[in-house]
């Protein structure tokens, strides 16, 4: 057993897990944060997508005691108001089952956060890791685009 | 569960259904112990049952009115992503007259719902919709005293509209509960200690490291071996200390698969009221081909493929007073409960399954392996034990898609046109047998033939390796009579929705003004499949032993569009994963074990793959509705190779197409 102290979503939580437990074992079987997905258990799917220091990575493959401040798709609503990526995913119905879409969101929030205005190219090559077994791709990246437009002027309106 | 057993349980929601008549039951009625015990899981409100008559078949259908006015509808269809649960919604919504908001939709709860048969097959769209819109109308009109007909099409308000998906929102906050996120308090977490061979028998384990480490228990059961624990990584982590000894059960090697379905065939007899008839028949194609100018035989090649949906199974079984309840996600509820009952040897009414939205299914979660692991491992342990497959086991522990080899020979009389064809599919299966095109002379069939490995149901069935043969074999003709391959199929489609759903593609794709050779090639594909009319082109760039498809064109006549913008999201997703199967994956064995065990192993379609795409509807609001959920995923592999064929002059005539090789098989 380690002992293990991390941020998650704002809130600190402490506890003992086992030696070597997975971060996505953490969120989903000690906080019972289950909106992170298991897919593979080899980061090559991206289901397990959270924001580590701000940056996308795969849960999975991630020891839990090698993280500090993480973010998962539980918290990226914020005074209940949907993300931007959240609320371009509704619009453009960008998902089938929907198994893939948290890791999306926030490996697509992690681009956005780098590059505001990412080119099809961009969007492509940073969610590559991410399968979507239903096929829903085009509309993904069209539903980032659209996130990426609409941050774009929220920042701008200030 | 014996195969029979699921086929007759298939066959009793065969057809499609157009209701007659039916009738309706207020709940002061006869209140049976089914019915009792159902209302008393319900809560208050008004409960209507109602029996539709459609062709000679009774189908249940139930409708509670709360006590706040909304309603609750209950269905046996399950939800793996193709939208079945929102447009099931509006269906209800539609004809009881209220907004989908009004309207909540209980899905796969053995106890709650009435058995309206599997989700497979596209039949959710023709069979149950009409179903559920007749009985909605009747609990409508029983409500109101006013007409129980149905709303006519061009007086919908909720059904032929893009109604986003129900759950949208849980969707993106993660709120969506999946089979692989229930907990139950006090449950165990089992990791299953598993041969590493496809059959084998458990000879002897040893499981002295496990037993001392405290909270673990390794439980045995036949075959079934497995280590439980209060949290997952604790199970396995003590599963991997337990050795185990087994006898394996031997593998032909693939290359003899061909040869072993041929020895193995069995000839197929006319069933013209099958779902799938395995022979069709017309005219007499010896005298055909005997009389015909010119004649092409050649040979297709479909391998086994895995249906790698997103969420690998998972069940919780909670065990208790000689009962069960699985929470699981299966495609067909009913079905898994006859598995688990069966497995327990316990009546059906002691198992009640819970079966919530999946994510991703394609034929793959038709039965219930995972549920019967969680409920024999919960009546060992005396506790809700929770078995969650790993990325692994879903890939080596279900079953895959059959393997099929097709042998087509054909003849065109002295204009060109096709006036017989012999078409023979081994062991993929009688799905999309019929051809789209008008031949006098045909005899097209499935011989059953014995596999050593698992197989089973996946989207469209055989209708993918039909088609990639029935398709690729017409763009032969083309090549060889130096028709155009768009000229050469229209001229044998009789068809006129179909007819237009080509000519169309082709027009907006600009076919014929993209220049082919040196590496860039284009191809086409059509289908008339499950009612559904269809057509594909593709662009492609070769690139050595690689192709970069480069865009695509794709139209879909499906009748009337019922919620357009969900039809057109099936029919994209459908085509791009068709493009694994046409490009990537196959499933390798060696003499005893599946060999294809990771996802790092199995290449899938990706962001980086998906082409510039253009995918449009014709919607008929006079036609009946066809299931879109299938059928577009035959038109990528004929299509591709076709394209492949343009850019390259080399003809693959077996799947994957990558990497190409220099000769063909
Ligand atoms: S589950 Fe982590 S990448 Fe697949
Ligand atoms: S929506 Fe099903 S895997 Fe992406």
């Amino acid at each position: 057993m380690a002992k293990l102290t991390l941020t998650v979503n704002g809130r600190p939580w402490s506890g003992d897990v086992p030696e070597e437990t997975s971060l996505l074992e953490v969120l989903r079987e000690h906080l019972m944060l289950s909106g992170t997905k298991y897919g593979c258990g080899e980061g090559q799917c991206g289901s397990c997508t959270v924001l580590i220091d701000g940056r996308a990575s795969r849960a999975c493959v991630t020891p839990a005691s090698r993280a500090r401040e993480v973010v998962t798709i539980e918290g990226l609503a914020s005074d209940g108001q949907l993300h931007p990526v959240q609320r371009a995913f509704i619009e453009a119905q960008a998902f089938q089952c929907g198994f893939c879409t948290p890791g999306m969101v926030m490996g697509a929030t992690a681009l956005l956060a780098r590059t505001p205005s990412p080119t099809d190219a961009d969007i492509r090559t940073a969610l590559d890791g991410h399968l979507c077994r239903c096929g829903t791709y085009p509309r993904i990246i069209a539903a980032v685009r659209a996130a990426s437009t609409t941050m774009t002027r929220e920042r701008r309106r200030g | 569960m014996a195969d029979d057993r699921r086929t007759a349980y298939k066959r009793r929601f065969d057809g499609d259904l157009e209701p007659e008549s039916y009738e309706i039951v207020d709940i002061l009625d006869t209140l049976t112990p089914d019915r009792r015990a159902f209302l008393a899981t319900l809560g208050g409100g008004l409960l209507f049952l109602v029996t539709v008559r459609a062709q000679d078949r009774d189908l249940p259908v139930r409708v509670q009115v709360t006590d706040d006015g909304t309603y609750r509808a209950f269905t046996g269809k399950m939800d793996m992503g193709q939208g079945s649960r929102t447009l099931l919604t509006q269906a209800f919504a539609e004809e009881l007259g209220v907004p989908v908001e009004r309207v909540t939709l209980v899905m796969g709860d053995t106890r709650l719902c009435p058995d309206d048969g599997g989700t497979w097959a596209s039949i959710t769209t023709p069979q149950t919709v009409p179903v559920i819109r007749k009985a909605a109308a009747a609990v409508r009109a029983a409500r109101t005293g006013g007409t129980d007909a149905l709303t006519a099409p061009a007086a919908w308000t909720t059904l032929g509209r893009s109604i986003p998906n129900t759950t949208s929102l849980a969707i993106v906050t993660g709120a969506k509960t999946y089979p692989s996120d229930l907990r139950l308090p006090g449950m165990l977490h089992a990791s299953l200690v598993r041969s590493p061979h496809h059959r084998a028998q458990l000879v002897a384990y040893d499981a002295a490291a496990v037993e001392r480490i405290p909270g673990v228990r390794v439980l045995r059961d036949a075959d079934l071996l497995a280590v439980v624990a209060a949290d997952p990584g604790t199970a396995r982590r003590a599963a991997s200390l337990v050795t185990a000894t087994w006898t394996p059960a031997p593998l032909r090697p693939q290359n003899e698969w061909p040869a072993r379905f041929k020895a193995t065939a069995v000839a197929p007899v006319e069933q013209p009221t099958a779902r799938y008839p395995p022979l069709l028949r017309r005219g007499d194609v010896e005298a055909g081909l005997a009389g015909a100018a010119r004649r092409l035989s050649s040979t297709y090649w479909v391998p086994p493929i895995a249906h790698v949906p997103m969420e690998p199974r998972a069940a919780v079984a909670d065990w208790r007073d000689d009962a069960v309840t699985v929470y699981g996600g299966s495609q067909a509820p009913f079905l898994v409960r006859q598995e688990v009952a069966q497995a327990l040897q316990v009546p059906e009414a002691r198992v009640r399954i819970i079966a919530s939205d999946s994510g991703g299914g394609f034929g793959g979660k038709q039965r219930g392996e995972c549920e019967v692991e969680a409920a024999r491992l919960s009546r060992l342990a005396g506790a809700p034990v929770r078995v969650a497959w790993t990325r692994e086991e879903e890939l080596t522990c279900s079953y895959t898609r059959p393997a099929g080899l097709v042998d087509v020979e054909s003849g065109v009389d002295a204009d060109g046109r096709l006036t017989a064809l012999r078409f023979a599919n081994y062991n993929s299966g009688a799905a999309g047998l019929a051809p789209q095109y008008d031949v006098p002379h045909q005899w097209v069939g499935h011989y059953r033939a014995t596999a050593e490995v698992r197989q089973g149901s996946y989207r469209s069935l055989a209708a993918v390796a039909n088609n990639f043969a029935l398709e690729s074999h017409m763009d032969e003709w083309a090549a060889a009579l130096q028709i155009d391959p768009v000229a050469f199929r229209l001229r044998h489609i009789t068809d006129a929705r179909l007819r237009q759903v080509v000519e169309q593609t082709a027009a907006r794709f600009g076919w014929g003004a993209t220049p082919v050779g040196q590496g860039r090639g284009v191809g086409i594909s059509c289908n008339l499949e499950k009612d559904a009319r269809l057509a594909l082109c593709v662009e492609v760039a070769v690139r050595g032993t690689d192709v970069r498809v480069v865009r695509m064109v794709a139209t879909g006549d499906f009748g009337a569009a019922l919620n357009p913008d969900a039809l057109l999201n099936q029919m994209t997703g459908a085509i791009i994963q068709g493009m694994g199967g046409a490009l990537w994956e196959h499933v390798d064995f060696d003499t005893t074990a599946q060999t294809t065990r990771r996802l790092s192993r199995y290449r899938l379609p990706r962001f980086r793959d998906v082409p510039a795409m253009d995918v449009q509807l014709i919607d008929r609001r006079d036609v009946d509705a066809a299931g879109a959920g299938e059928s577009p995923i035959t038109l990528t592999a004929p299509a591709l190779a076709a394209a492949v064929f343009s850019a390259t002059g080399r003809r693959r005539r077996s799947l994957p197409l990558l990497p190409l090789r220099d000769a063909a098989p």
